[in-house]
């Protein structure tokens, strides 16, 4: 046997990563297995993976030859955070790590969170070891047009390697436009607009009219027999997501608190016939089947909301409870969190929503499998079946119980955390 | 007519205040009976008690007379009155009411009303002078939320945006005066804090700066208040010797407040996160002989051994998450258990709006996960707080001659799917969760009660 000392250093690194992480092949054994999708919901079962993907789930439990096995009493897929600025407002709250809101201008529909995505922050860690393997990662609630939002992996304390593009599910997810006092606060307080609501609203209306020519110009450009290039309309990165937006090829995100708020979304989306998705809706209880008409799904939360200003002073442990009672599609999620703690964990919300009428099911739901489907990326997760992203959080005990520890969680078949 | 409805009117009023007169007497004269404001007898009887003075008892009996405790103990071990008002409370859980040694109920104000409201006098850093006494509004809903979360005493505090923040208040979550709420006989703590927050001054370019001068601020405010103290001893000597010359010395309001610091009778409640702010914190109380409760105590476990060598009682503040605050970041679910192993007395606040008073059984829960045990933990919301508050004669456990301040839970303590059901306070109901009234304020949207809807009782699941 010969070593390289090229080959030494990489030799050492690999005893130091977990042997599973190296494995093709593995099992995870539950007592109690919620896929999620088809296959077992709380009995025994057996799920089977290789090269990162599910390849088959059975009821029971057995233990084939030739695979790594993991077991643990619970096991759920890997929970998915529906709106979160965790991995843009980083756990310091320094100006050095915070990029989630660009308050330089009411309009920021041109900026990405996947050009400010770090995904080696603490928190995306830290969230990771509470089985939270997928967020929607969200631009700020300063901007009434707050820019583009992504869907990434996230890394654990045990994860090598990826980039931001490895992580991205959906690098550009969706269009997130922000009404009620946050804007109005930002902006307020610099002596520009908005001041008023009103003015949150007409910006936002303003933004999707210019876009609305915006795309005119280059429809026709692009009819135009010639194509001359000297008539070329210029390309304008702030009109080209809201143009997506327009044409259905990109949903809108508005984040509401008050009803009134969450009204006028409705209003603004249905002007335009945008694809759109509900953020916050903090008092979305007190009008369900305004919601449920309006054809939006709810990305509801933090479900541990604070009273902390006047638009959330009402804020409701039943409210995704009493929304899904009403036939709105809910999903949970963390939102942002000014100051301390820095961001929520989707599994605490879920849990104390799962204790308000939502029940086990329906808020293990509500962060798997429904909003996998509200955020469109069912293909990939939110159940466990074959064809699956092996995404896969191990629990101890009920995962909602405080008492009850994640033991391992698995992003793309590898072991991103282990419980020490 | 008219004449008649006021004088009627003002009849009214004049019983209304004979009486009430009276109830105050009868309180004031009864609480030195330790006795209670009467001496109605009630019974819960059927529930898991956990008394914290001892081992739980599975099928306890609770007996108190007016606003006190009688007795505890197994069914059929406790001689029950008859004609007792009993509440059958088979199959639940009591214990004490829960004692928040950190909150800012109250005073900040729900929501707040921009800024932190009434919570930091931002005229300067030391302002031991200040009462919360004199900002607390008994009316804030922010009280009877905290009372669905089972708190019954809370230690409301100024804010840390100052050295010497000011006087802190211990008060039961009843009563519609401050005066009705603070705790008897009690005179609240002295809030300080050091580390990051009082260095906001620096944004005006007033001082402290630096931790540094947090320091010799503190220092040299108490060296301050130890001439004050001699100059009165001095002063109350030579009239006690018969002087008659002798020259009264001017009043200070703050430094009076800080003399009963320095003469033990008032512990100083000390905002801290970082190690080395704890060890700070330790050196200003060595030099000037002060009682001090560290609060946060976010590093407290990489000082632990420390912390337990000389006694030094912590009261955590548990977060969902890290992060918010460079001094917190190290923020960890095991301190509670670790500072327990190593033997400090640990505490669990809201540090409310930091965490939801509604949870402050959550958040022992999560250091139960971390490894805390759930004796301690049961402690750590009840008789630790107390004693740190010098509250522990009188609350934080179910005895004989203890306040009857206890509430019923529908599980395990520890449980996401418990909730707290009744709240009393000195031998009275002040939360009940079956009262739709009350339910909307453990819930939320009791500002909008009214167009709250119902839940189908399908909907409302319990524990899968």
């Amino acid at each position: 046997m010969k070593l390289t000392l090229r080959r030494a250093p990489l030799l050492i690194l690999l005893c130091g990563i977990s042997h599973i992480m190296l494995a093709q092949k593995v099992v995870v054994l539950a007592q109690h297995l919620y896929t999620m999708g088809n296959g077992p919901q709380g009995q025994p079962g057996t799920v089977f993976i290789e090269n990162g993907k599910i390849t088959a789930v059975q009821s029971g439990s057995r233990t084939p030859s030739g695979y790594i096995v993991l077991k643990a009493a619970y096991v759920t897929p890997g929970l998915i955070d529906a709106k979160t600025t965790a991995g843009i407002s980083g756990a310091y709250n320094i100006p050095a790590d915070q990029d989630q809101d660009e308050e330089t201008d009411p309009n920021t529909a041109d900026v990405r969170v996947m050009d400010s995505f770090n995904p080696r922050e603490m928190l995306v860690a830290y969230i990771n070891t509470y089985g939270v393997t997928t967020i929607q990662a969200s631009p700020g609630i300063s901007n009434p047009i707050a820019g583009q939002a992504g869907i990434f992996k996230t890394v654990g304390p045990k994860t090598v390697g990826p980039t931001v593009d490895e992580l991205a599910v959906k690098p550009v997810s969706a269009i997130v436009f922000n009404l009620g006092e946050s804007p109005k606060r930002v902006y307020g307080t610099k002596d520009k607009a908005p001041t008023t609501r009103m003015m949150t609203a007409a910006i936002i209306r303003k933004a999707l009219l210019d876009a609305q020519a915006y795309q005119k110009k280059w429809d026709d450009w692009n009819s135009s027999e010639k194509k001359d290039a000297s008539k070329q309309p210029a390309r304008d990165l702030k009109q080209e997501p809201i143009v997506q937006a327009l044409r259905g090829e990109l949903p809108a995100i508005f984040n509401a608190y008050r009803a009134d708020d969450i009204d006028t979304a409705i209003r603004l989306a249905r002007e335009f016939k945008l694809k759109f998705m509900l953020s916050s809706v903090t008092e979305g209880y007190l009008e369900p089947q305004v919601m449920r008409q309006s054809g939006a799904a709810a990305l509801v939360g933090p479900t541990l909301q604070r009273l902390g200003s006047l638009e959330t002073s009402n804020a409701s442990l039943e409210n995704a409870a009493i929304l899904a009672q009403a036939g709105v599609p809910v999903a949970l999620m963390t939102g942002f969190e000014a100051y301390v703690p820095k961001n929520r964990v989707l599994l605490f919300e879920a849990a104390v929503a799962a204790a308000n009428g939502l029940g086990f099911e329906g808020a293990l739901r509500a962060c798997t499998s429904d909003s996998a489907k509200i955020l469109g990326i069912a293909d990939r997760v939110g159940t466990l079946e074959p064809g699956k992203d092996a995404d896969i959080v191990l629990f101890d005990n009920d995962p909602f119980e405080y008492t009850s520890h994640v033991l391992e969680v698995l992003v793309n078949g590898k072991v991103s955390y282990q419980r020490p | 007519m008219a004449m008649t409805t006021c004088k009627c009117f003002a009849l009214c009023v004049l019983v209304l205040l004979a009486m009430s007169l009276a109830v105050a007497q009868q309180s004031t004269s009864n609480d030195a009976n330790a006795n209670g404001g009467s001496d109605e007898v009630l019974v819960v009887r059927g529930a898991k008690i956990y008394p914290i003075s001892g081992p739980p008892i599975e099928k306890g009996v609770l007996v108190a007379r007016g606003k006190k405790i009688e007795a505890v103990g197994t069914e059929g071990s406790v001689n029950v009155p008859i004609n007792a008002r009993v509440v059958d409370a088979t199959g639940k859980v009591l214990m004490p009411g829960i004692v928040d040694s950190h909150s800012h109920i109250g005073i900040m104000g729900t929501p707040p009303p921009g800024g932190m409201g009434d919570v930091n006098e931002g005229s300067g850093p030391v302002q031991p002078q200040l009462r919360a006494l004199d900002a607390i509004n008994p009316d804030d809903p922010s009280i009877r939320i905290a009372t669905t979360g089972g708190i019954t005493t809370a230690n409301i505090m100024p804010g840390s945006g100052n050295v010497i923040g000011g006087q802190t208040a211990y008060v039961k979550l009843r009563g519609h005066t401050i005066e009705d709420m603070l705790v008897p006989s009690s005179i609240g703590g002295m809030k300080m804090a050091n580390g990051e927050n009082p260095k906001h001054y620096a944004r005006r370019n007033l001082a402290p700066m630096t931790r540094m001068e947090e320091a010799a601020l503190a220092r040299s405010t108490y060296i301050k208040a130890q001439e004050y103290k001699r100059k009165w001893d001095d002063y109350n000597k030579q009239i006690a010797a018969g002087s008659k010359d002798a020259k009264q010395p001017e009043r200070d309001l703050g430094m009076e407040a800080l003399v009963q610091v320095l003469d033990g009778k008032r512990i100083v409640q000390h905002h801290t996160h970082r190690n080395d702010d704890i060890m700070t914190v330790l050196r200003i109380s060595d030099e000037f002989h002060y009682r001090v409760v560290l609060h946060h105590g976010t590093e407290a476990y990489l000082v632990a051994d420390e912390l337990a060598k000389r006694h030094v009682p912590v009261t955590l503040t548990i977060v969902d998450s890290p992060g918010g605050k460079l001094e917190a970041i190290n923020n960890d679910f095991r301190a509670a258990g670790i500072l327990e192993k190593a033997g400090v007395k640990v505490a669990i606040n809201t540090d409310d709006n930091i965490d939801s008073s509604r949870f402050i059984l959550r958040e022992a829960a999560l250091a139960v996960g971390a490894g805390m045990t759930e004796e301690g933990a049961l402690r750590a919301l009840t008789i630790n707080g107390a004693e740190m508050l010098d509250l522990g004669n009188r609350i934080g456990t179910l005895e004989h001659g203890k306040d009857a301040d206890f509430i019923i839970l529908s599980g395990h303590p520890f449980s996401v799917y418990t909730k707290v059901l009744e709240t009393w306070i000195d031998g009275e109901k002040v939360f009940d969760r079956s009262n739709p009234a009350d339910l909307h304020y453990a819930t939320g949207g009791f500002n909008v009660a009214g167009r709250y809807p119902k839940l189908e009782p399908a909907v409302v699941g319990e524990a899968p």
